[in-house]
């Protein structure tokens, strides 16, 4: 059981297609204002294909700071905020990503281009108001802010109407600062994208459902990232045909992710970043597979086709899960169990992610009296190594199996 | 080789526990000490005693280890304290449907079906309050052994509050206790307070269904009993030797092994 036989063969494409887009950040940074292609820092629940059609290249802070997650570089990057006043009750990504902007001799790809402008929208958590104000001040570039209101129960027109309001007026700033007229044609064109490989995305996830599953979490923390930079582009839709491909053949052939798959869980909220597969491995060991999980899930929901392109984007970037109840939430999970043939799930809770993770325990209250299975909660951080303690969080995980098992 | 002895070694972070059973699982022997640098060792030299007393040899034992130190010790098998502790329980206790247990650097509540399986469970955060840790660290701090804290406590008329629930701060308070000279049993009468309404919080995670018992070494502490009692109004079942239930859990789960195999 060599961990090659796990790895799916498309993630040296992956290497090589993050690589050209981090590359290409940085051609940006030096070329964009000469050629009007400026370059935004964005959250990574901003209606990014607005951007595209005015030529602005996105790049993404939060995935960086799974990148630094990933990379061990978090600690001494949240240290280097911290050292400069930054609670380390503030996001993990918010810290490695200012940290960066302090100690870049800690972080990778060392300095990170740096922004012409600054689109955030809080659909996501609240916290990218503040960390965004910050970088506004910071590096002195204008900040466009996209005001989603929670969903408390069903979708509404009005919550539409003033998400869709202030795209207009987002389209109108974008405009006057990059010299370029809005193009309607093109921003359908770039959705349609959008829409193309998240469909695929999509199905890419849905191949978990098989059993065995041939794909387990990691791989879909892993393979995730193009839907989340490279929406909207030729190249996510290339790559993710590709993957899917490769998925598809797995399952003719009946390859495992996990090899005797016994049990199959789901996974709730961000992987901790810098345990990826240490941390999953403890599981495949005892023959279980993360088949699905509610993270990657996020970037699996197209956009429905309206009459003006900003109603769709209104609509689709107000709707994401983390901006909805806890009902919606709940929801979402029981019927990912039932689709997936769930017999267990495990619940990351965060400290990073207060919105995703404040409300778990009473979401696991419900999940398992309406599902009859059960679900553990695990305490760690995203990208903080210091919120992690790996004995008692694996101690856990193996009663949790164990359990599942007798 | 047919097994005589099944054996249940806990090797917990504060204290090591080895239960002794023989064919027919009947407890031959128990003892526990101190796990200290090398818990490994001490559950080795406590079953070697046992082993000498009962003239049995090492072969003769199925040996299945639990607790903190599980891995480290060379058993049949290792299982978790969750299902130890259910296992026991459901042997000790059958009509107990909640474990509360209280250790060294845990506390955890677990639900168990009629048959002993595990349900659901809850552990204290990443955090040592309501353990045994919190204990011992408040023992320090008021100069008495940890021992004496339950009739310490039994004494208070008026407990104090301890309002710090994280160990380091909580200590500060018992500190500023002492230093405004109050009684030390209503200081340590707060302690246990505090203790016992975390684990109840806790336990709340995955509901409080009877019969409810108590287990592990704060078990032992008649204050944390009583504000448990006061906070919990039905009937709180303790076994006699509370710090041993995952051992014999243990030990029992080493039965059903060579059940398995026959």
């Amino acid at each position: 059981m060599s961990d090659k036989q796990h790895t799916l063969h498309s993630a040296r494409r992956l290497g090589r297609l993050m690589s050209r887009y981090y590359l290409s950040s940085r051609y940006h940074s030096l070329w964009g204002p000469l050629l009007r292609r400026p370059l935004a820092w964005v959250t990574s629940g901003a209606p990014v294909e607005i951007l595209r059609v005015f030529g602005i290249h996105p790049f993404y802070p939060e995935n960086y700071g799974a990148l630094c997650g990933a990379r061990r570089a978090s600690l001494a990057l949240c240290q280097a905020a911290e050292a400069r006043g930054y609670s380390q009750d503030l996001c993990s990504y918010a810290r490695c990503h200012l940290g960066s902007l302090f100690s870049p001799e800690h972080a990778p790809l060392k300095k990170l281009p740096p922004p012409d402008l600054l689109v955030a929208c809080n659909n996501i958590c609240g916290t990218v108001l503040k960390w965004y104000e910050e970088l506004a001040r910071r590096l002195r570039v204008p900040l466009l802010f996209i005001d989603t209101p929670f969903i408390a129960g069903e979708l509404e027109d009005r919550a539409v109407a003033y998400v869709q309001e202030q795209l207009r007026a987002m389209v109108e700033e974008l405009s006057r600062l990059t010299g370029r007229r809005w193009d309607a044609a093109r921003a359908r064109r770039i959705m349609g994208l959008s829409n193309e490989a998240v469909l695929l995305w999509r199905e890419i996830r849905y191949m978990g459902r098989h059993r065995p599953s041939p794909l387990n979490a990691p791989d879909l923390f892993i393979h995730m990232a193009p839907i989340v930079v490279l929406r909207g582009t030729p190249q996510a839709v290339h790559y993710y045909r590709l993957l899917l491909s490769e998925v598809r053949e797995r399952v003719k052939k009946g390859i495992a992710a996990v090899p005797g798959e016994r049990v199959r869980l789901l996974w709730d909220n961000i992987a901790i970043w810098y345990r990826l597969n240490r941390f999953f491995r403890f599981f495949a060991e005892r023959g279980a597979c993360f088949v699905t999980d509610t993270y990657t899930g996020g970037w699996d929901t197209e956009m429905a086709v309206r009459e003006d392109p900003l109603e769709s984007l209104a609509e689709a970037y107000a709707g994401i899960f983390l901006n909805r109840s806890l009902q919606f939430r709940v929801r979402q999970m029981v019927e990912l169990i039932r689709d997936f043939a769930v017999d267990g799930f495990v619940m990351h809770s965060n400290r990073s992610c207060k919105p995703y993770s404040l409300v778990q325990e009473e979401i696991r209250r419900q999940v398992v009296e309406q599902t009859g299975i059960p679900g553990l909660v695990v305490e760690a951080d995203q990208t903080d190594p210091r919120a992690f303690a790996e004995e008692t969080v694996l101690n856990r995980a193996q009663a949790f199996l164990e359990a599942l098992a007798l | 080789m047919k097994k005589k002895f099944f054996c249940g070694v806990d090797i917990g972070s504060l204290t090591t526990k080895v239960v002794l059973l023989d064919a027919k699982g009947e407890m031959v022997s128990r003892a526990w000490a101190r796990s200290g640098y090398a818990g490994k060792e001490v559950a080795h030299r406590l079953l070697s005693g046992m082993l000498e007393k009962v003239g049995a040899r090492q072969e003769e034992v199925t040996v299945v280890a639990t607790g903190y130190g599980r891995v480290t010790y060379p058993a049949d098998r290792e299982f978790s304290e969750i299902s130890c502790q259910a296992r026991a329980i459901a042997r000790l206790f059958p009509a107990a449907r909640t474990v509360i247990d209280i250790g060294g650097q845990d506390s955890k509540v677990i639900r168990i079906s009629p048959q002993g399986r595990v349900l659901d469970f809850a552990m204290n955060d990443k955090c040592a309050a309501g353990t045994g840790r919190f204990l011992e660290v408040m023992a320090q701090a008021l100069e008495v052994p940890v021992e004496e804290l339950g009739h310490l406590a039994e004494k208070s008329s008026r407990p104090l509050c301890i309002s710090s629930t994280c160990t380091v701060f909580a200590e500060s308070e018992v500190v500023s206790c002492i230093a405004r000279g109050e009684p030390k049993e209503d200081i340590v009468a707060g302690i246990c307070a505090a203790v016992a309404a975390r684990v109840l919080a806790l336990a709340e995670r995955v509901g409080l269904e009877p019969e409810v018992v108590f287990t592990g070494g704060v078990a032992r502490n008649k204050g944390v009993v009583k504000a448990m009692r006061e906070r919990y109004a039905r009937a709180l079942a303790i076994p006699p030797e509370p710090e041993i239930t995952a051992a014999l859990g243990a030990a029992l789960l080493a039965m059903d092994l060579g059940t398995e195999r026959k």
